[in-house]
C-alpha cells in the first residue's frame, strides 16, 4: 500500500504554561476525507496548523508521502501541497478576487504581473461553485463588496489555486449557507475521487458523516482514536461513539445528543401589557418588519443558519445599528439611538467576537468589568466602592483570576467571557441580548453559563440569544424564532421544538 | 456557463482614486489661468515643471511607502544629504565621468538612507512616524557635517540642461513623463501586488505567503532611490548644495500624497494621484502670488485652502451618506 | 538582557537613563556636575513635559491620534498672552483665559475634523497647524505689540526655596493628569477608546465626544504651555514653539505610551521629557558642533524606540 500523502506522529506543542497538543497524529491517504474531532481545548486546531506550517511544533514528525519533511513555513507548506482554508480569512479587501486568490503566487510573464491568466484562472475556479452565490462574483469583483459565505468560498477557491495533494477544511463551513455547503460538499466528493486527501476539521456531526470516510478523534491534545464511518456503521452508535472518546468516556455533555437538557423555568404569563418588550414593524436593513411580545423572564432564542439576520436583530435592538418601527419596554415605548441609550433603559447586549467587540485586552479585569458604570462612582471616582462592586460580580460568576488588575488576557476563553457578561450584570438589566455567548468555551464553562442563565431568568431577566450551537437553543429556549433570509419564517415551541423542526425550518423546508 | 469576468459598473473605476483630485487640478489650472494668462506660454509652463518636478519624485516614493502601510518623515532630510553629496563629488569643471559616480553614490545613499529606515520599520517593528522622524535628525546631521556652510556648483552643461527644451519639450516635462511611465511599469510588477497586499491587510498578506516584512523594507529602500533622483532634479534646478534644502519637503510630500486621493491607512491609491497632488499645490501658490493676496496673509490663504482640500474627502464621503 | 528591561516599566527606565546620561555628562563636562544644573535641566524638561501633556492624551486615545498642531498653538497661547495683557500683571489673567479659550477651540476643530470628517489626525492636524501659523502671520504681521507681565515672569522663574516656580506648577500639574487620567470617568473612557473603539461603543462610551474632548484638551494644554513658556524666554518670536513639536511625541512614546493607543500614563510622559532634555543637555556640553548633536540625538532616539517602541501586533 502507498504510504500515506501526509502523516504527522507524535506531535507536541506549549504555549506557555498551556499545553495545547501533548501527542497528536493524523494520517490522510490518497482518495480520503479523514473528519478531525475534538471538544474545544483538544487540540485539533492546533494539529491543523503544524500540518499546514503555520505553526511549528515543539516535538513530532511530519512525513509527506513517506518522506520526513519540516514544514517550516505555509509558504513550504503549501509547496509541499498541504493547503487550508480557515475561518480567518486571508483576503485583503481592497483587492479584487483574482488578485487576492493569487497573492502571493502571482504569475508572471515578461517581468510582470500576467492578469490575463490570473483573471481566467480565477473565472474557471469560480465557475464551480455557479449557481450558489448570493450576490454576483466575478474575478473582478473587489472583495470588500462580498458578504462572509462570498468570502470564505473564495478563500476555498484560492486554497484550490495552488493544486494541493491535502486539503485543510477547518470549521469552513461556520459562515456558508446550506445550498453552499452543499455544493462545497459535492466538490469534496469529487476531488477525493480524483485521489486527493482532505482534512475536515469541524463540531459538526451532520457534516461529518455526510462527507468524511473515518473520523480521528483527540480528546486533551492527544490522538484517543478513529472511527470508519463510511460502509456498514450505524449512525447512532457511531455518534455514541465519537462523542465517548472526545469526552473520555465519562458523563456525556449535552453537546451532541438531539435531546439536550431542558431548562425550562417557571411558566410566564403572557398578558398584553406586561410584556418585558414588545416590537411592531420593527426592521432594520435587510431585516424585514417583526411583530414580536416577549414576556418577562423569557429566554427566545433566534435559530436558523449563521448570517440570516439574527446579529442584526440584537444590534437593532440595542440601538447599535438604524432600525424602524417601535420598540417596548415593561410597556414603555423606547427609542433607543445608540448603546449608550439602550444601557440607561436597562438593555445589555453581550456580543459574539469577545476579544473584538467585547473585552479590552490590555486592560486589567477591573476596568473592563466596570466600563459602563463609572458614572456612578461620581468624581473623583469612589475606587473602594468600584473594586468592592467589582469582585462582587467576580464572584458571583465564579470567575478564576489572579486579581482584579490583572491584565484581562490572562483568562481563559470561558472566564474571558465571563467577565464580557459580568460587565453587564452590574447593571442589572432587564432585557438581555447573547450573540452566539458559548462559541468557543468548554464544556464545563457552559455548564455554569446555562445554570446562570436559569437564575437569571428567575430573577425575572428576560433573555434573547441567538447560538450557533442548535443543541444548545432546543436545550435552553421555550421559544425559538427561526430567521432565514432576514425573515422569521417559524416559531417553534412545546411539541414544535425539536431538531426537525429546527432544521427545517432554518433551510426553508415545510 | 462560466461566471462572467466583466467588471460590474464602477468597479472598473475603483482603482483611479485620483479622479476627484484630477477635477480640483482643473478647476484650479482653469483659475491659475484667468489671473495669469501667460501661463500656457513656454517660458513660464517650463518654470512650472521645474518647480514641480523634483517634489513629484519624492512625493511618487511617499507613496509607495504610504501604500504598504508605512510612513517616511525622513525623505526630506534624505534629499538635502544626497544633494550635498552630489555638489561635493561634482565640481564645475566636472566631466561626464565624474557626474555618473557623483549620481551613483547619490543613489546609493538614498538606497541605504532607506534601508535603514526599512530595517527599523520592518525588522525591528519600531512606529514608522516617530523612527523615521528619529533618522531625519541622523539624515540632517550627516549633511551638516559634509557641507557645513551652502555651497557647490555643477557644470553649466547640465543647469543649462535642465533649462532647456530637447526635442521642443521641457527638460522637466519629459523628467515627469518618465516618472508616470516608470510607475506604470512599477505597477504591473508582483512587488507592486505586495505592496497593495500588505497595505491593505498585513496579517492576510503573510497567511497568503507574501514576504511582509520584505515587501515593507523595499518599499522604504525605493522610497530612498525615489529621493535620490528628486535631489538630483532639485540640485540640476539649483545649481549648489545646501544641507537644508529638503526640510520642508518632507511635509509637502505627505499633503500632496493624501490631496492626490491616496488614503494614509495604505492599500489603496498610486503615484498618479501623487503627482496631480503636487501640481494642485504649486497652482495653489500661484494662484496666491497672483491673486496679490497681501504677504502677511498668503500662508493662511495657502493653509486654509490646504486644509479645505485635506478635508473635502471626508466631507463629500459625510455628504453622500446622508443623501 | 532586552525582555528584563521591557518588563521594567518604561517611565522608571527612562528616568534612571537621565541620571546616567547626567554622570556622562558631568564626567565629560566638569562644572557640569551639580545641582544648579540638574535643577536647570529638570526646569526645561517641565516645559516639554506640560507641551507633551496633551500629546500624551492624544496618543492614549489611539486611532493613530497625534496632535501636529501643538508647536503652533503654543506660539499662539504665548503671543496672546503677550498681546491681551500688554505687559501688566492685573491684565495676567484676562491674557490666560483667552490663550486657553482660542488654544481649546483649535483642539475642537481638531476634534471635529478627525471624527466629523473623518479625516486622518496627522493630516488634520498638519493642516490645522499651518492655518494657525497663517493666523499668527496674519494677526501679528511680523510687529507684535505687548509684553511680559512681571507677575507671570515671577511665578515661573522665581524660587521657592530655592527650587524655580515652574517645577511646583509642573508637580501640581503632573497631579491634575494624574486625576484625570485615573480618577475620572473621563480618563477610563479615554483608555477604554484608545484600546477597542467598538468595545467602548458597545458598552456606552460615547467614543466621539471623548474624541473632541481629547482634542481640545489637547489644544488647550498646548496654549497653557505657551503661556508658561513666555514667562521662561520673557519674549515673543513666531518660531517659539516650533523645537517642541516632535519632542512631545518622541517624549510620550519614550515615556512607555504606545502609540496604537490605550495604555500609557503622564508620568511616562514626565521622565520621557527628561531624559530627551537630558540628552539634548549632554551633547550642547559635549561641545559638538550641530551636525554631530543632530546625529547623535537621532541615534539615541532609535536606540530607545528599539527597546520601547517595538510593535505587539503579530502582523
Amino acid at each position: 500500500m502507498s504510504p500515506p500523502l501526509l502523516s504527522a506522529t507524535g506531535v507536541a506543542k506549549r504555549y506557555g504554561a498551556v499545553r495545547a497538543l501533548v501527542d497528536g497524529a493524523i494520517e490522510v491517504h490518497a482518495g480520503e476525507v479523514v473528519a478531525l474531532l475534538g471538544a474545544n481545548g483538544s487540540g485539533k486546531s492546533t494539529l491543523g496548523r503544524v500540518i499546514t506550517g503555520i505553526t511549528k511544533p515543539d516535538a513530532g514528525t511530519l512525513a509527506i508521502e513517506g518522506v520526513v519533511t519540516h514544514v517550516s513555513s505555509p509558504t513550504r507548506a503549501r509547496r509541499l501541497g498541504v493547503a487550508a482554508v480557515y475561518q480567518e480569512l486571508s483576503l485583503v479587501p481592497d483587492l479584487t478576487v483574482a488578485e487576492n486568490v493569487f497573492l502571493g503566487n502571482e504569475p508572471t510573464r515578461l517581468g510582470g504581473v500576467d492578469h490575463r491568466h490570473l483573471t481566467r484562472v480565477t473565472a474557471e475556479l469560480l465557475a464551480l461553485f455557479e449557481g450558489v452565490f448570493t450576490v454576483p462574483v466575478t474575478p473582478l469583483t473587489v472583495v470588500q463588496r462580498l458578504p462572509p459565505s462570498e468570502r470564505q468560498l473564495v478563500e476555498i477557491v484560492k486554497a484550490l489555486s495552488r493544486k494541493p495533494r491535502v486539503l485543510i477544511l477547518d470549521e469552513a463551513t461556520a459562515s456558508l449557507g446550506g445550498r453552499q455547503v452543499d455544493r462545497l460538499f459535492q466538490l469534496v466528493g469529487t476531488w477525493r475521487d480524483r485521489g486527493m486527501g482532505l482534512v475536515f476539521i469541524s463540531h459538526r456531526m451532520d457534516e461529518i458523516f455526510r462527507v468524511a470516510d473515518r473520523a480521528v478523534v483527540l480528546r486533551d491534545g492527544a490522538t484517543v482514536g478513529q472511527l470508519q464511518l463510511r460502509g456498514t456503521v450505524e449512525r447512532r452508535a457511531a455518534e455514541q461513539k465519537l462523542v465517548e472518546l472526545m469526552t473520555g468516556g465519562g458523563e456525556v455533555g449535552a453537546l451532541f445528543l438531539d435531546e439536550a437538557r431542558p431548562q425550562t423555568p417557571a411558566a410566564a404569563e403572557h398578558g398584553a401589557a406586561g410584556q418585558a418588550l414588545s416590537l411592531r414593524g420593527f426592521a432594520s436593513g435587510p431585516l424585514a418588519p417583526l411583530d414580536l411580545d416577549v414576556a418577562p423572564g423569557e429566554l427566545v432564542g433566534l435559530g436558523g443558519l449563521q448570517g440570516q439576520g439574527q446579529e442584526r436583530l440584537l444590534l437593532a435592538l440595542f440601538g447599535a445599528l438604524p432600525h424602524r418601527g417601535s420598540m417596548s419596554l415593561g410597556g414603555e415605548q423606547v427609542d433607543l439611538r445608540n448603546p449608550r441609550q439602550a444601557l440607561r433603559a436597562g438593555v445589555a447586549y453581550v456580543p459574539g467576537d469577545r476579544n473584538r467587540e467585547g473585552l479590552l485586552p490590555v486592560r486589567p479585569i477591573l476596568e473592563n468589568l466596570l466600563l459602563p458604570s463609572w458614572r456612578r462612582y461620581g468624581t473623583p471616582l469612589r475606587m473602594r466602592a468600584a473594586r468592592h462592586d467589582a469582585a462582587g460580580v467576580a464572584t458571583e460568576l465564579n470567575v478564576r483570576y489572579s486579581g482584579l488588575d490583572a491584565n484581562v488576557a490572562t483568562l481563559s476563553g470561558g472566564n474571558a467571557q465571563k467577565i464580557v457578561i459580568g460587565k453587564w450584570l452590574l447593571r442589572r438589566p432587564r432585557l438581555l441580548l447573547l450573540n452566539d455567548p458559548t462559541k468557543g468555551i468548554d464544556v464545563e464553562a457552559k455548564e455554569e453559563f446555562y445554570s446562570l442563565l436559569a437564575q437569571l431568568q428567575a430573577d425575572g431577566t428576560t433573555v434573547l440569544f441567538t447560538s450557533s450551537d442548535d443543541a444548545e437553543l432546543l436545550g435552553l429556549c421555550q421559544r425559538v424564532l427561526v430567521l432565514q433570509d432576514g425573515k422569521v419564517t417559524a416559531e417553534l415551541s412545546g411539541a414544535t421544538l425539536d431538531r426537525n423542526h429546527l432544521v427545517a425550518a432554518s433551510l426553508g423546508a415545510r | 456557463m462560466l461566471a462572467e469576468a466583466r467588471p460590474a459598473r464602477g468597479e472598473r473605476f475603483r482603482n483611479l482614486t485620483f479622479l476627484v483630485p484630477l477635477l480640483i487640478l482643473g478647476v484650479a489650472v482653469l483659475l491659475n489661468y484667468l489671473l495669469q494668462p501667460n501661463l500656457f506660454q513656454p517660458r513660464v509652463l517650463n518654470g512650472n515643471f521645474r518647480v514641480m518636478l523634483p517634489l513629484m519624485v519624492l512625493a511618487a516614493g511617499q507613496a509607495i511607502v504610504i501604500i504598504s502601510g508605512g510612513i517616511d518623515l525622513s525623505v526630506g532630510a534624505v534629499v538635502s544629504l544626497v544633494n550635498v553629496l552630489l555638489v561635493t563629488f561634482v565640481k564645475a569643471d566636472s566631466g561626464w565621468s565624474a557626474v555618473l559616480l557623483g549620481l551613483a553614490i547619490g543613489v546609493a545613499a538614498g538606497a541605504a538612507a532607506g534601508a535603514l529606515n526599512g530595517l527599523c520599520v520592518a525588522y525591528l517593528r519600531l512606529q514608522p512616524i516617530v523612527t523615521t522622524y528619529a533618522t531625519s535628525f541622523l539624515f540632517s546631521g550627516i549633511a551638516l557635517a559634509i557641507l557645513p556652510r551652502p555651497g557647490g556648483a555643477l557644470p553649466r552643461a547640465l543647469t543649462t540642461f535642465y533649462r532647456s527644451a530637447p526635442l521642443g519639450v521641457p527638460a522637466a516635462a519629459l523628467g515627469i513623463v518618465v516618472l508616470i511611465v516608470t510607475w506604470w511599469a512599477l505597477r504591473r510588477t508582483r512587488f507592486a501586488q505586495h505592496l497593495y497586499g500588505v497595505g491593505g491587510d498585513a496579517a492576510a498578506a503573510r497567511a497568503s505567503g507574501v514576504a511582509v516584512a520584505w515587501t515593507r523594507f523595499s518599499s522604504y529602500v525605493v522610497m530612498g532611490v525615489f529621493a535620490a533622483f528628486s535631489a538630483a532634479m532639485l540640485t540640476l534646478s539649483t545649481g549648489s548644495g545646501n544641507a537644508r534644502l529638503g526640510d520642508a519637503m518632507t511635509l509637502s510630500s505627505i499633503v500632496a500624497v493624501v490631496l492626490g486621493g491616496t488614503r494614509l491607512a495604505g492599500g489603496a491609491g498610486g503615484i498618479t494621484g501623487a503627482v496631480i497632488g503636487v501640481a494642485i499645490l504649486t497652482i495653489i501658490r500661484n494662484l496666491i502670488t497672483f491673486a496679490n493676496v497681501p504677504t502677511w496673509y498668503q500662508t493662511l490663504i495657502d493653509a486654509t485652502i490646504i486644509l479645505a482640500a485635506l478635508a473635502a474627502p471626508g466631507a463629500l464621503r459625510r455628504i453622500r451618506g446622508r443623501a | 538582557m532586552r525582555e528584563w528591561l521591557t518588563r521594567v516599566p518604561p517611565p522608571v527606565v527612562a528616568l534612571a537613563l537621565s541620571v546616567v546620561l547626567f554622570f556622562v555628562a558631568g564626567a565629560v563636562q566638569p562644572g557640569f556636575f551639580n545641582l544648579d544644573q540638574a535643577v536647570n535641566i529638570v526646569r526645561l524638561a517641565a516645559f516639554l513635559g506640560i507641551i507633551a501633556a496633551g500629546q500624551t492624551l492624544v496618543i492614549i486615545a489611539g486611532g493613530e491620534g497625534i496632535d501636529l498642531s501643538v508647536a503652533n498653538v503654543v506660539t499662539l497661547g504665548a503671543i496672546l498672552t503677550f498681546m491681551v495683557s500688554g505687559g501688566a500683571s492685573e491684565r495676567l489673567l484676562l491674557g490666560v483665559v483667552v490663550a486657553l479659550a482660542v488654544g481649546a477651540v483649535i483642539g475642537l476643530v481638531n476634534g471635529l475634523g478627525i471624527v466629523g470628517l473623518s479625516i486622518p489626525p496627522l493630516v488634520m492636524t498638519l493642516g490645522m497647524a499651518g492655518v494657525v501659523k497663517g493666523t499668527i502671520l496674519a494677526v501679528t504681521q511680523g510687529n507684535i505689540p505687548g509684553g511680559v507681565p512681571p507677575l507671570l515672569a515671577r511665578v515661573v522663574t522665581g524660587r521657592l526655596f530655592g527650587v524655580p516656580g515652574i517645577l511646583f506648577i509642573w508637580l501640581l500639574f503632573a497631579l491634575a493628569m494624574w486625576f484625570v487620567l485615573e480618577r475620572t470617568t473621563y480618563g477610563k473612557r479615554l483608555f477604554a477608546v484608545g484600546v477597542n473603539r467598538r468595545t467602548a461603543h458597545l458598552s456606552g462610551v460615547n467614543v466621539p465626544a471623548t474624541v473632541v474632548l481629547t482634542y481640545t484638551l489637547s489644544g488647550l494644554l498646548a496654549a497653557l504651555g505657551g503661556v508658561l513658556l513666555l514667562g521662561f524666554t520673557q519674549r515673543v518670536f513666531l518660531s517659539l514653539g516650533d523645537s517642541y513639536l516632535f519632542p512631545s511625541i518622541a517624549a510620550v512614546v519614550v515615556g512607555g505610551t504606545v502609540l496604537a493607543g490605550g495604555r500609557g500614563s503622564y508620568y511616562g510622559t514626565m521622565a520621557g521629557a527628561l531624559v530627551l532634555t537630558m540628552a539634548e543637555s549632554l551633547l550642547r556640553a559635549m561641545r559638538m558642533g550641530e551636525a554631530y548633536q543632530l546625529i547623535v540625538f537621532g541615534l539615541i532616539l532609535v536606540a530607545l524606540l528599539a527597546v520601547y517602541g517595538r510593535q505587539r501586533e503579530t502582523a
